[in-house]
C-alpha cells in the first residue's frame, strides 16, 4: 500500500487570529470546540498554528527580555516584579532631577513619572537632550485617568551600553488640534558603571 | 495507484490489522494532537506524552473495532485528548510501562517549529504604536488575558482585543507572514 504524503491546501482556512485567540485562551467554548475540530483534520490550518505559536513565544521572550521601550502598567510592574525579577526604577519628582544607573544584573530599567492625568485624554512622552531638544517621541501612550504616574520601561540593553549623560523626560498633554501642554518634566542623570565600550 | 486515504478509511484498516495504515494514522495524527497539547498544557513535554498516551488509545480502540462509525475518527480523538488532558493534570504519573509496551511506533518525531527571526520582530514590535506595544507586551509576558490587561491599562476587554488584533496583523505583515 502506497499512502501519499503532503499538505492540502484548505479550502476554509481558520484567521490567523482566531488561531491566536485559540492559542491565547480567549474563544468562547464553541468557538473553542470548532477550531480544535478543524485542526483535528487540517494540518495546513495546522501549520499556520504552528507559526502563530511561534510568534506568540518571540513577544513572550521579547516581553521577558527587557529590551523595549514601552509604557506598562502599575500591576504589571507589580506583578514582574513579584516573579522575581530584578527591577531598577527612578521616580524623579516632577520639575526635578535623578541619579541614575544600571548594573549588569539588573533585567527591568523603569522610569516613574508622577504626574495628574484627571483631564487629560491624550499624552505623549518625548524624550529630550540635555538642551531640550527633542530625540525621540512616543506618541499617545497609554493613561489611566487614576494613575498618579506614567511608568515607561526603557531597554535595560540600551542602558547598560549608554555612556555617562543626561535626558529629559517631557509628559506632553494633547488635544484635538494638536496643542500641547506640559504635564511634567523629569531629568534623569545616568552614570555609566558597567565597563567596556558604549554600544 | 496512489490513493489518498482519508483519516476515516485509515480507521477502517487498522480494525482490519493493516501495520502500515497504523504509522500512517500515527503520522497523522500526532503532530495533530500535539498542538492540541501545546494549548492546552503549554510544555512541550507534556504535549509529548499527550500525543503517545492518546495514540496509545486510539490504535487500541481502533484495533479493537470499537470505533463502530469511522467517521468518528475526529471526535474520537478530541475526546481522548480532552479525557487525557484531564488525567495528566490530576495526576503527574507517567504510564511509562505502557509506553515501553509500544515503543517508538508512539512517538512521531515532533514537527520543527517555524524558525522566528528574534532581532527582526524586535524591530516590527518596536515599530508599532504605543498602545498596541503595551497591550502586546502586557499580553504575551504571561499570556495574560483581555480582561487583566484591560483593567490594568483602563480600558475595555473589547478594545484591548482590537489593539491587539491590529497588532498582530501589523507584525504579522512586518514579518512577511502575510503579504
Amino acid at each position: 500500500m502506497t499512502i501519499p504524503f503532503g499538505r492540502i491546501e484548505c479550502s476554509s482556512p481558520v484567521e490567523a487570529a482566531v488561531l491566536m485567540d485559540y492559542w491565547l485562551a480567549t474563544l468562547s467554548a464553541s468557538a473553542e470546540d470548532a477550531v480544535e475540530q478543524h485542526l483535528m483534520t487540517c494540518d495546513a490550518c495546522g501549520d499556520r498554528l504552528r507559526e502563530v505559536i511561534a510568534l506568540a513565544e518571540g513577544l513572550r521572550a521579547l516581553a521577558r527580555s527587557g529590551t523595549l521601550q514601552v509604557v506598562i502598567s502599575e500591576q504589571f510592574r507589580n506583578h514582574v516584579a513579584q516573579e522575581g525579577l530584578r527591577v531598577r526604577e527612578y521616580a524623579p519628582p516632577r520639575g526635578g532631577s535623578v541619579q541614575c544607573t544600571v548594573s549588569a544584573d539588573d533585567d527591568l530599567l523603569l522610569a516613574r513619572l508622577a504626574v495628574d492625568l484627571t483631564t487629560t485624554s491624550r499624552a505623549d512622552l518625548s524624550w529630550c537632550d540635555p538642551a531640550g531638544v527633542e530625540l525621540q517621541r512616543m506618541a499617545d501612550i497609554p493613561i489611566r485617568a487614576d494613575a498618579g504616574s506614567v511608568i515607561c520601561q526603557q531597554s535595560i540593553s540600551w542602558a547598560k551600553a549608554s555612556p555617562t549623560s543626561s535626558m529629559i523626560a517631557r509628559l506632553l498633554a494633547v488635544d484635538d488640534e494638536g496643542n500641547e501642554r506640559v504635564l511634567g518634566e523629569y531629568t534623569f542623570h545616568h552614570t555609566r558603571t558597567i565597563s567596556g565600550p558604549p554600544g | 495507484m496512489d490513493i489518498e486515504l482519508r483519516d476515516a478509511d485509515l480507521a477502517s484498516r487498522i480494525a482490519d490489522g493493516d501495520r502500515e495504515a497504523e504509522a500512517e494514522m500515527c503520522r497523522r495524527m500526532g503532530p495533530r494532537i500535539r498542538l492540541y497539547g501545546l494549548r492546552h498544557l503549554r510544555s512541550s513535554s507534556a504535549a509529548d506524552d499527550l500525543v503517545q498516551h492518546v495514540l496509545l488509545k486510539i490504535l487500541e480502540a481502533l484495533r479493537s473495532a470499537r470505533l463502530r462509525d469511522a467517521d468518528k475518527l475526529v471526535h474520537f480523538v478530541l475526546g481522548t485528548c480532552r479525557m487525557t488532558v484531564l488525567d495528566l493534570r490530576r495526576t503527574t504519573q507517567r504510564q511509562e510501562e505502557l509506553l515501553a509496551t509500544y515503543g517508538g511506533d508512539l512517538s512521531p518525531a515532533p514537527l520543527s517549529p517555524p524558525k522566528l527571526d528574534d532581532r527582526q520582530l524586535a524591530r516590527c514590535v518596536q515599530a508599532l504604536r504605543e498602545r498596541e506595544r503595551s497591550v502586546v507586551v502586557m499580553s504575551f509576558y504571561d499570556d495574560r488575558t483581555a480582561a487583566e490587561t484591560a483593567r490594568a491599562l483602563g480600558t475595555s476587554e473589547a478594545n484591548i482585543r482590537v489593539i491587539r488584533h491590529r497588532a498582530l496583523q501589523q507584525l504579522r505583515v512586518c514579518m512577511g507572514a502575510v503579504s
